[in-house]
């Protein structure tokens, strides 16, 4: 946490020393001591000091009999029990580190340590004490995240005509108390888009959006949840929603650089299992639970799932420092730990890594609890296969392997004696020849593995002090937020601790967990969530918009078996998402930032929908569904999805198409993308050899169906925008294709290559 | 705490962004006409306010990874000589590494230089030239004597690259002041410093702050930003295209009315335009002058220098340059089995083209809006590895700035007579980084970036600026 605030937490209490000295040893100390500890010592460790080290007060006696990061830096009376001794000797710490005190001032600490440390007994002084002290019933009771959630009444509305669903009912009230009027429903163009380009990510065809519009205006109600339930079947919209879900495990193929640069071959394996539980619409309740305890639930039928913590990075030192050591390991946890906490909960429990969080209740100790479950699992590549079929895999080898080294060895002790095989030998032999013919045909196939967790300890951890790992304090016991767990607070005592975190993170009790995905499900249909801190529920995020909408989401979610489905099936029946995104001056004035919903936001597309889109309109797209990803997306027109990503987005090809559109750097946790507009964006769209070859693309498809310039115009229209050319795009587009030069590029090439650039192409309205 | 409105204010970055990053400000951009003004606010890189008056507009970092000794270059400490092969106690630390043997004399002859008397190693007989315009800071110090973690900690403030660099920072806090240049290139000859893109990388900082890299040994002019040449059409052609897809785009923003996305891409495709013209003319040094050309020298390193000043010449916010010869990520490492070979031709490849560019700055009235940063990650022991070489020290060692707003002609901290450890008004690479930010105007401490659920600064939660040292 940046010192925004105060760097520690001081409570500042009246203490009295209880020394009754003599006075000639307080004026030793006058003389002496206090001088030396001022001049040389206040700097780094006194309520002076703007940057206190390592936790140690010299300014006050009970800061050095209490001590600090390393514990107490004296015993009164003895000095050579006292750290603060072998420092200034630098027999260790080597203190102070700019220049040794003299042997005259190391002898006069000494002895005032002998002489038992004697302090003025009227000095008032500051003590500081861990802070930690949380109210924990007025956060629970308060704070509305940790507040638990029942299904909310349905508000009462003035114009009960307008709603669709219950959801409605929610936005209309915020619309009628802020004096907002919804915007009109979208055409059914817009929404034929909008629909497709939200559940599968490609738009459209001509004939699709003519079929959406037929059946709307036989019957808009059903002709919206048919088409809903229909893309939900679809197997690419796993892809688009899984997706969503790989920017929260910040999925990468490795390949980390400098510290951390291993490749992770096998980590589509993960990506293909959320992309299926996404189309099987596999309960979130074990969606979850798979991911933190996979292997422990399902064996090697759910292992992949762990790749959500497997595939982050694995820190190492580059030169063996221990220092250095020691971080890289701690940082490989706070990765775990930030992508858990923030992933699942909306928690920023990473904040606790170095001291308590100075403003949500998650103690140091509470860090460690969890942070040891990942202390204790580490990552290796697993069969995705049953025992027993790795076991007949490995037996298979073991014996083709014995027999090619007993063919090996006879024939090499022949040449070694220098002699001829005996016909008998040789006759053995060739049986043998025989055995490897066939033990290799009839060698049962690789099986595949997955980058995944596995339990490798069951120890707690000791809290690092001030996050350093080599300065370590009490032991805590690995158990759940003290926030969100129920009074007893149960240890977590089998192997690692993960199968009893997965399931108090899926607890139907947990208030977070549900809340947290209920929002992203919402921010990404509306490209803006309730809780615009989609990761942070904390008491520095946002507060929610519609408390109660996303408790009766959190409710509807549990009440459906935990389906995603359901909720999508209910936010995009609801009229609120049919709504248009066209502006309206008057809502504007009132709520610029479209906080009440009172119409659509319009999004640009994700970079993955954009090039899938283009593909798609010049009709080269190849939805093949899964498998290994591809390095350079030039070189492949199968989904955008499939492209190999680096953690740094620096290794491959395809990261450097995907990054200059605002993919997200998979080195952490992301529930919404960044977006930017910037130059460079535009340089891709004008001179890149994939937009050329788009366009040429677009430019044959367009000729081959009409060799009319007016014809070839409206196919583009509705092939890219799904409605006709205006007037003035009509004469603006004959024009240029009647004036333009031809140069390497052919007037329709240019064209097209203008439509695919064009901002309407590239926003879902 | 508990109770807040559930619509936030508008802090300070989004007020700006929507009505104008020229609002009450110093910066530029309250100069620009109404339009472009409004221009400028849809980019990422436009110009905006510092917190205060800053004293320098643009930074070039000369950055020296391997570490550079202080002891053999800036730092000269005769008493060594006196001393040599014996060990005093404070160069006597088992915490510094391979320093089993004596004190070490430099090889090398220091000469005192301009009129403050500096006293500078024969190895940088260009840059001695030079020492009144120069602050050196002696008493620098880092927490691991590691290259890979030290030098990150000098160009990001941290040991493991998961941070945005200092160059990402200052261009996220000031914008830029050329729209149609990038906001922060990083250069250097062949090899890439140690950990590569992270030493100019924006992290979790948006896409606009990235350091552009560019390597002098091999680079071309229209290869600098990926697709930023048109290989298929004539300007003229490509001029009406592009009008096409302006008019297009209008016609949209007018049905959409309001949508400030929209403009932004508008704005920001012009720019991409222009860009394809002006990137690939600041780096043609075909059109420097003879006298120019050869003030500069002909090393790789001294090219850098001179596209160096064509950058901040054009506005560009930030350049770093590290130096390497030989394709050594680490280049001044080559002190460890002996420092006259290693050092000596490092410094034959950079000294020229430093001084000139001191000298260039300032005959072209930029040396007091820009800030000239050399340095290192760590120094070298006054006492030996094996016989000839030194290993690390990051107890203590030596950075120097020049021009934006530095002392001129001064020495501020000191290392202990040996030259081992700081001892004098120590500061910290996080200080140096405090300082370096308030010398372009902006508070260390309110430089922060919202990400994981927390605010975070270039100096995390240290830092001092070392107010003594800025005239």
């Amino acid at each position: 946490m940046s010192r925004v605030t105060l760097p520690i937490t001081i409570v500042v209490f009246l203490m009295v020393s209880h020394l009754r000295a003599e006075d000639s040893s307080l004026d030793f100390f006058e003389e002496k001591i206090r001088p030396l500890l001022a001049e040389r010592c206040y700097g780094c460790h006194s309520a002076d000091a703007k940057e206190l080290e390592a936790g140690l007060y010299l300014d006050r006696r009970e800061g050095l009999v209490q001590g600090g990061d390393s514990g107490a830096a004296i015993v009164p009376g003895s000095p050579d029990k006292s750290l603060l001794m072998r420092a200034v000797r630098y027999e260790e710490n080597e203190m102070p580190p700019d220049r040794k005190l003299s042997d005259e001032e190391i002898n006069a600490l000494a002895k005032w340590v002998e002489m038992g440390a004697p302090w003025p007994a009227d000095e008032v002084s500051q003590a500081v004490v861990a802070s930690g002290g949380y109210d924990w019933e007025k956060f629970r009771n308060e704070h509305w995240s940790f507040r638990p959630f029942s299904k909310p009444d349905l508000p009462t509305v003035q114009a009960p005509d307008w709603a669709r669903n219950e959801i409605d009912l929610f936005i209309q009230a915020g619309h009628e108390a802020n004096g907002l009027r919804a915007a009109q429903s979208a055409s059914p163009i817009t929404l034929v888009r909008r629909i497709y380009l939200d559940l599968i990510g490609i738009p459209p065809t001509p004939e699709q959006v003519d079929e959406f519009e037929q059946a709307m205006r036989a019957d808009p109600t059903s002709a919206v949840s048919s088409l809903v339930d229909e893309l939900l079947k679809s197997p690419h919209y796993g892809e688009r929603w899984g997706r969503h879900w790989l920017d929260v495990a910040r999925y990468s193929d490795g390949h980390g650089g400098f510290l951390d640069n291993r490749p992770h071959p096998h980590a589509w394996r993960y990506r293909d299992w959320v992309v299926a539980a996404f189309n099987e619409d596999l309960p979130y309740d074990e969606f979850v639970r798979l991911q933190i305890a996979g292997d422990i639930l399902k064996g090697h039928e759910a292992v992949v799932a762990t790749g959500f913590f497997a595939l982050g990075p694995t820190y190492q030192s580059d030169g063996g420092d221990p220092d250095s050591v020691a971080q890289a390991k701690s940082e490989t946890l706070d990765d775990r730990m930030d992508t858990m906490s923030r992933g699942f909960l909306g928690l920023t429990v990473s904040c606790a890594r170095c001291h308590d969080h100075k403003f949500d209740p998650i103690p140091q100790a509470d860090y460690y609890s969890l942070a040891a479950i990942f202390n204790n699992s580490n990552v290796r590549e697993a069969p995705l296969a049953p025992e027993e079929e790795v076991r007949t895999f490995h037996q298979h080898q073991e014996k083709i392997k014995n027999t090619e080294n007993r063919i090996k060895e006879k024939r090499e002790a022949a040449k070694k004696e220098e002699r001829e095989l005996s016909p008998e030998e040789s006759a053995e032999l060739e049986s043998w020849e025989q055995d490897l013919k066939q033990l290799r045909e009839t060698a049962p196939a690789p099986f595949p593995t997955a980058h995944a967790l596995h339990d490798s300890g069951n120890q707690n951890m000791r809290i690092a002090l001030r996050g350093n790992p080599r300065k370590p304090g009490d032991e805590v016991p690995r158990r759940f937020l003290e926030i969100l767990a129920e009074d007893t607070r149960p240890e977590f005592r089998d192997g690692s601790g993960r199968l009893e975190l997965s399931q108090a993170i899926s607890s139907p009790e947990n208030p977070l967990t549900t809340r947290v995905i209920v929002n992203r499900i919402w921010m990404h249909h509306f490209g803006k969530a309730i809780v615009r801190s989609p990761s942070n529920f904390g008491v520095l995020g946002e507060l929610p918009t519609h408390p109660e909408l996303l408790d009766y989401l959190a409710v509807t979610l549990i009440e459906s078996g935990w389906s995603i489905k359901a909720i999508h099936r209910h936010i995009m029946n609801s009229a609120t998402y049919q709504m248009s995104s066209d502006h309206d001056e008057q809502n504007f004035g009132i709520d610029g930032d479209n906080h009440f919903v009172w119409r659509m936001n319009p999004r640009r597309m994700d970079v993955e929908v954009w090039r899938d889109s283009l593909l798609s309109v010049t009709g080269e797209i190849d939805l093949s569904i899964g498998g290994a990803p591809f390095d350079n997306l030039a070189n492949t027109n199968r989904r955008t999805l499939y492209a190999k990503v680096s953690r740094n987005g620096d290794v491959f090809a395809s990261d450097t198409f995907l990054r200059l559109f605002d993919f997200p750097l998979m080195r952490a946790t992301v529930a919404k993308r960044p977006f930017s507009v910037v130059p460079q964006q535009f340089l891709f769209m004008m001179n890149s050899q994939f937009m050329i070859d788009r366009a040429q693309s677009l430019a044959k498809r367009l000729e081959q169906a009409s060799t009319d310039r007016e014809e070839q115009i409206q196919l583009a229209y509705q092939l890219l925008f799904s409605r006709e050319a205006s007037t003035e795009e009509m004469e603006l587009g004959r024009a240029f294709l009647g004036e333009q030069e031809s140069s390497e590029l052919q007037p329709l090439v240019q064209y097209a290559q203008v439509l695919l650039s064009s901002n309407e192409f590239m926003f879902i309205r | 705490m508990m109770h807040r409105n559930p619509l936030p204010p508008l802090n300070r970055r989004e007020m700006l962004n929507r009505i104008g990053a020229g609002f009450g400000t110093l910066g530029l951009a309250g100069l620009l006409a109404p339009e472009a003004e409004a221009a400028q606010a849809a980019s990422p890189l436009a110009p905006k306010a510092p917190h205060f008056a800053p004293k320098a507009k643009h930074v070039i970092q000369l950055f020296m990874p391997g570490g550079p000794s202080h002891v053999d270059t800036f730092d000269h400490k005769p008493q060594i000589a006196k001393y040599q092969g014996q060990r005093p106690e404070i160069v006597n630390r088992k915490t510094l590494r391979n320093t089993k043997n004596g004190l070490f004399p430099s090889p090398f002859g220091f000469k005192q230089y301009g009129k403050c008397g500096k006293w500078v190693s024969d190895i940088f007989p260009h840059t001695a030239q030079h020492v009144d315009d120069i602050c050196f800071i002696h008493s620098m110090h880092t927490d691991i004597p590691e290259h890979a973690g030290a030098m990150l900690m000098m160009n990001l403030g941290h040991l493991q690259p998961s941070r945005p660099s200092m160059g990402a920072w200052l261009t996220y806090g000031l914008g830029t002041e050329n729209q149609d240049l990038p906001g922060f290139i990083a250069m250097s000859p062949r090899a890439q410093p140690r950990g590569k893109l992270a030493n100019w990388g924006n992290s979790f900082l948006p896409g606009a702050y990235a350091g552009t890299y560019v390597n002098i040994a091999s680079m071309s002019k229209e290869r600098i930003i990926h697709d930023l040449k048109n290989k298929w059409l004539p300007r003229a052609t490509h001029r009406q295209q592009t009008d096409l897809l302006t008019r297009l785009n209008q016609i949209d923003l007018e049905r959409q009315k309001s949508d400030q996305q929209l403009e932004a891409s508008i704005q920001a495709m012009e720019m991409a335009f222009r860009m394809q013209f002006a990137v690939p003319d600041v780096f043609d040094t075909s059109q420097e002058s003879k006298t120019t050309l050869e003030m500069y020298g002909d090393s790789e390193y001294a090219k850098g220098c001179l596209l160096a000043r064509r950058l901040v010449e054009r506005g560009v916010r930030t350049v770093q340059l590290s130096h390497s010869i030989d394709g050594y990520d680490i280049a001044w490492d080559t002190g460890h089995g002996d420092i006259v070979g290693g050092h000596k031709r490092l410094a034959d490849a950079c000294d020229q083209g430093i001084a000139a560019l001191i000298k260039d700055l300032k005959q072209r009235g930029l040396f007091d809006s820009t800030l000239v940063i050399w340095g290192g990650e760590f120094g070298r022991a006054p006492t030996s590895e094996g016989q000839k070489g030194r290993d690390h020290d990051h107890y203590g060692f030596t950075v120097w700035m020049a021009g934006g707003g530095v002392k001129p002609g001064f020495s501020y901290g000191a290392t202990d007579e040996f030259g081992c450890m700081a001892v004098e008004n120590r500061v910290h690479v996080h200080d140096l980084h405090a300082t370096i930010l308030h010398l372009m105007g902006l508070d260390h401490e309110k430089l922060t970036y919202r990400y994981s659920g927390r605010d975070f600064r270039l100096t995390d939660v240290h830092g001092k600026v070392v107010h003594d040292i800025i005239a």
